[in-house]
């Protein structure tokens, strides 16, 4: 006997989830409205943006309807599509870079999307899968090798790229799911270590690099990473160069004060004070702008997607489901927390986007699919295991 | 199947946990800097956007006193640029090949300056048409230069009056920070010297301003509010531009005589015309002098090297005020005037000039300029012959009375003191007496005591009195309009905008030395006979204007003798007062008193024919 409607939505939608997120949706492009009104092509913007949206619905309808469980049985063909493409930008025919940062995939010359961001879906469904083979405790050395191997390939890619941002972003999300997935203290603080210990050597053979091959900028690590780093740690290095986005951001935040200048108001945004305002600034924007007030908003609206998501993990039928809503969870605050954070001067600058914010298609796609995932590991809740 | 579930429990507890820390970081420094902070990032966001640019104030003219042009003013284009361009060294290279500036000076002129770190620096006034025109259509090319309008000064009559008028340039740090200017900014023009600084406030103006919204980069979007500049009001002086040129002529003519009568280190000097009636100055020479244009660009470095040169004579220096010499017998009218007033001689006084006076005793015995002697002889045959035995006799008289009688005379007279005249840099001249002189000698107790041959030596106008050729000129101007010492001035009156006078200087009294109508008409009489038979009979020859005048010939140790001549004419009803000095020129008669036959030529409208005469008194 089917179960009445009321029944079945209560069963597969999370109010939390949705709610959030298509608060968030209207709240990303209010912004992008209000930060592109006086670009040039503010109107195909907003169009490309509202196309993202459409295309990103549609993605998470796709993906709640699916059982999440499918894309265990996947792994294997999955972790080759990652590798595929997080490599895809390299491939001769296939990549494009724009400005030295953004890597897009596109065929026959028409760009298709940044394969950055569906490749951080991708590492959460295969690590899920990996990590979930442990059934929750991870404490010989053998299984922290194997996990951590498994982890550092994608991670080795997307590095070699060089995508500093999206690596973070692995990152983050590793860190988050090996929490959730059972790793004892003592190997995170071993992990740690051994990052730690990689990052100086990095940092230590770029340096020999670079004064053997004389390339000033930079042969691991490009000097303008370098760059972002020093003006982090001294803001009042270089006030017209690297120093100079994160001084205008923090003026336009600040500027804000309470209750912000108004929707489409703000002398920062409109007179092209705040760099890149629509897409890494555009907390900037929503500052200015909105003020504490909006901030506050915004980072409420977070937290309920977080919250609703810890619900998901913490609800999910089986292991791999709540260590892929782990992921998720990880993902999200990474981001929030590493976006923010830049434009108020509390981390350093990366290309790191706002989730459901800023403009980008390929990356509203992506958050939304993700959404679509958590849905789908809420919708089977109550079903069997299949392991 | 909730076995996992439950071993997850405080994993979850640790990923929300995280979740929270990020969130309320986050929200914690937005707190700071929107709330807290909110007001300066405002204002920072308000810098960013509005730019202000000035107008400069057309600066007012200088007239003289018929309102005929002694400064005025050119548009011009001027180059500036922000300190920031001295880090692109080909950008400065590029500038100076355009502008044909030295990059070297450019460099100089960017790095100077703590105050107003972001003003753009003046690199240069006047630039061609041709090379603003270049800038303006290539400025892609160089981005944190401008080209701006400004205007230079001009001056009709080239070094004319060079020391009254003084001369402009743009603003020194000194200047900026002194606060004195508080309206002025970076780059701007101001006056440096003479009237240009004296009537800075009213020559200036008042700036305008235009503030633009500008984005990012620097482009302007809109007008927010503009300012329209005043315009600085035009001055009218006292100066004659006729009798000013004729007084610098008679100068140079008089160094020329100098030379020609062997007196070939004569190259300065000074020339007082004042009204004897206002205090006006109707003109003021000074010798050697210097052509303000050349400050017009920003001098350069050379230039000032050699006005600044001891053996240049220190062209910028306005000698009529700013150099004090012995008045040597000029003096002794005022020395006369002294006695007569105190009482302590009469007009019939009599003493005998053997050529040598030993009246303090032999060991201490002067002689006169004419050794021979001049006899028995008055008052009025002392002025004339210029007679130092007869006032040595004074001297002594006034060394004998009590107190300081001639120092407190002179100072009634105005010497000692600033007059006050509304020109920078008038030194005070020096009126010796016991408490000076115990001062001056603190270090060396042997030379403290005041002695008798120091009043002897003051009573011929040597020994360590000083005055300047203005003080001089006023002093003559006292003893002519009926004993008043009047503040001499240059400004006639600051003009409103239809050209009438808004602002006229007025007569001040300085001091009143009370002196008595009687003895003033002695003294005249004495004077013109100076002119008319006396040492300075040879340059008046024949001069058909009545001229109360005296010669003098100063002693300055290690130099020739200085040149000078003081009067005042017409004698019957005193119009001007004149006074020309010579250094190392000579004798009084021979070289300053035709100059100053020169100027009061000029003055009554009377031909003059060059005059060669030679005197060989003191």
């Amino acid at each position: 006997m089917r179960p009445p409607i009321a029944q079945m939505v209560r069963d597969r939608v999370h109010g939390g989830v949705v709610l959030s997120t298509l608060a968030l949706v209207v709240f990303g492009g209010v912004m992008v409205w209000a930060a592109t009104l006086t670009m040039t092509g503010h109107v195909a913007m907003v169009q490309r943006q509202v196309l993202g949206v459409a295309v990103g619905l549609l993605a998470l309808a796709v993906m709640w309807v699916l059982d999440y469980q499918v894309l265990k049985a996947w792994t294997g063909p999955l972790m080759v599509a990652l590798s595929l493409l997080i490599i895809s930008p390299r491939i001769p025919g296939l990549g494009a870079s724009v400005a030295g940062a953004t890597s897009w995939l596109q065929i026959a010359g028409v760009r298709l999307f940044q394969p950055s961001e569906p490749a951080k879906l991708l590492f959460i469904v295969v690590l899920a899968a990996a990590i979930a083979e442990y059934g929750g405790k991870i404490d010989t050395r053998r299984d922290v090798l194997r996990i951590a191997g498994f982890a550092a390939l994608p991670l080795a890619l997307i590095l070699l790229q060089p995508d500093l941002g999206t690596g973070l972003v692995f990152v983050a999300i590793a860190s988050g799911m090996l929490l959730v997935g059972g790793l004892k203290a003592r190997w995170f603080t071993a992990l740690a270590l051994a990052g730690v210990l990689l990052v100086g050597a990095l940092f230590g053979v770029n340096a020999l690099l670079v004064s053997a091959t004389g390339n000033t900028d930079g042969v691991l690590i490009k000097a303008y990473q370098v760059d972002r780093l020093l003006v982090f740690v001294d803001p009042t290095r270089d006030p017209k160069g690297a120093g100079y986005n994160l001084a205008q951001s923090k003026i336009a935040i600040g500027s804000g004060g309470l209750t912000g200048a108004g929707l489409g108001m703000g002398s920062q945004s409109r007179l092209n004070f705040i760099p890149e305002r629509h897409t890494d600034f555009i907390f900037s924007v929503l500052g200015e702008q909105l003020g504490f007030a909006g901030a506050v908003m915004l980072l409420a609206l977070y937290l309920a997607l977080l919250a609703s998501a810890l619900s998901v993990s913490a609800s999910s039928r089986d292991l791999f489901g709540a260590l892929i809503a782990a992921g998720l969870i990880s993902m999200w605050a990474f981001q929030i927390l590493e976006n923010v954070g830049m434009t108020i001067g509390m981390m350093p600058i990366t290309g790191i986007p706002l989730p459901f914010m800023s403009y980008g298609s390929s990356f509203m796609v992506t958050n939304l699919a993700s959404v679509g995932i958590l849905l789908s590991i809420w919708s089977r809740r109550y079903g069997t295991t299949t392991t | 199947m909730t076995t996992f579930r439950q071993s997850l429990k405080g994993r979850f507890a640790v990923l929300g946990v995280v979740v929270l820390v990020v969130l309320g970081a986050l929200t914690a420094r937005l707190w700071g800097m929107q709330v807290l902070s909110g007001s300066t990032f405002a204002a920072a966001a308000e810098g960013n956007r509005i730019r202000e640019v000035t107008l400069p104030a057309a600066r007012g003219r200088i007239l003289d006193v018929r309102g005929r042009s002694l400064v005025t003013n050119r548009p011009v284009m001027a180059v500036t640029a922000q300190a920031t361009v001295s880090e692109d060294a080909t950008l400065v290279a590029r500038l100076s090949a355009v502008i044909a500036v030295p990059a070297a000076d450019i460099a100089t002129k960017l790095a100077s300056y703590k105050q107003q770190r972001l003003a753009p620096r003046l690199l240069k006034v006047d630039v061609p048409l041709q090379a603003a025109s270049y800038l303006v259509e290539h400025s892609a090319d160089f981005p944190g230069i401008a080209v701006e309008e400004s205007a230079v000064r001009v001056y009709p009559g080239g070094s004319l009056a060079a020391h009254v008028l003084g001369y402009t340039g743009e603003i020194s740090e000194d200047q900026l920070g002194s606060g004195a200017l508080p309206d002025a900014g970076i780059g701007d023009v101001v006056g440096k010297s003479g009237v240009e600084a004296s009537y800075e406030t009213v020559l200036q103006g008042d700036k305008g301003f235009r503030r633009f919204e500008v984005d990012n980069q620097g482009r302007v979007r809109t007008m927010l509010a503009e300012g329209a500049p005043r315009a600085g009001r035009d001055i009218r002086l006292t100066i004659n531009r006729d009798v000013q040129a004729v007084a610098e002529k008679a100068l140079a003519d008089a160094i020329a005589e100098a030379h020609r009568q062997g007196f070939t280190k004569a190259k300065a000097g000074a020339a007082v015309v004042l009204d004897v009636n206002t205090g006006g100055v109707i003109a003021m020479a000074s010798a050697p002098t210097y052509d303000p244009s050349v400050f017009l660009s920003g001098i350069s470095q050379p230039d000032w090297a050699q006005l600044n040169a001891k053996s240049s004579e220190y062209p910028l220096n306005n000698r009529a005020i700013m150099a004090a010499y012995p008045p040597a017998s000029t003096f002794k009218a005022i020395v006369a005037m002294a006695g007569l007033q105190t009482g302590l001689i009469a007009p019939s006084t009599s003493f005998n000039c053997s050529g040598f006076w030993t009246g303090f005793g032999k060991q201490w015995g002067k002689w006169c300029w004419n050794h021979a002697g001049h006899g028995w002889e008055n008052l009025h045959g002392a002025i004339t012959q210029s007679c130092d035995g007869y006032f040595y006799n004074v001297g002594k008289r006034f060394y004998l009375a009590k107190g300081e009688k001639l120092q407190d005379f002179a100072r009634t007279m105005g010497l000692g003191s600033k007059l006050g005249i509304d020109l920078s840099g008038e030194v005070s001249g020096r009126v010796p007496d016991i408490a000076w002189k115990k001062a001056f000698n603190k270090n060396y107790p042997e030379y403290q005591q005041w002695l008798p041959g120091d009043t002897v030596n003051m009573a011929i106008g040597q020994g360590d009195l000083l005055v300047t050729p203005l003080q001089l000129a006023s002093a003559y101007a006292t003893l002519a309009n009926g004993g008043r010492v009047l503040r001499p001035h240059v400004l006639d009156a600051v003009l409103g905008p239809d050209g009438t006078a808004s602002v006229v200087t007025s007569v001040t009294v300085v001091s009143d030395p009370k002196l008595s109508a009687s003895n003033m008409a002695t003294l005249r009489r004495a004077l013109v006979g100076a002119t008319t038979v006396g040492t300075g009979r040879g340059s008046f020859a024949g001069f058909p204007v009545s001229v109360a005048g005296k010669t003098g010939t100063a002693q300055v140790k290690g130099k020739d003798d200085y040149a000078l001549f003081a009067c005042y004419a017409p004698a019957s009803a005193p119009k001007y007062s004149v006074v020309v000095i010579v250094e190392q020129g000579g004798h009084g008669g021979s070289v300053a008193g035709p100059a100053a036959r020169q100027i009061l030529s000029k003055l009554f409208g009377k031909k003059y024919r060059t005059i060669h005469t030679v005197d060989v008194s003191r």
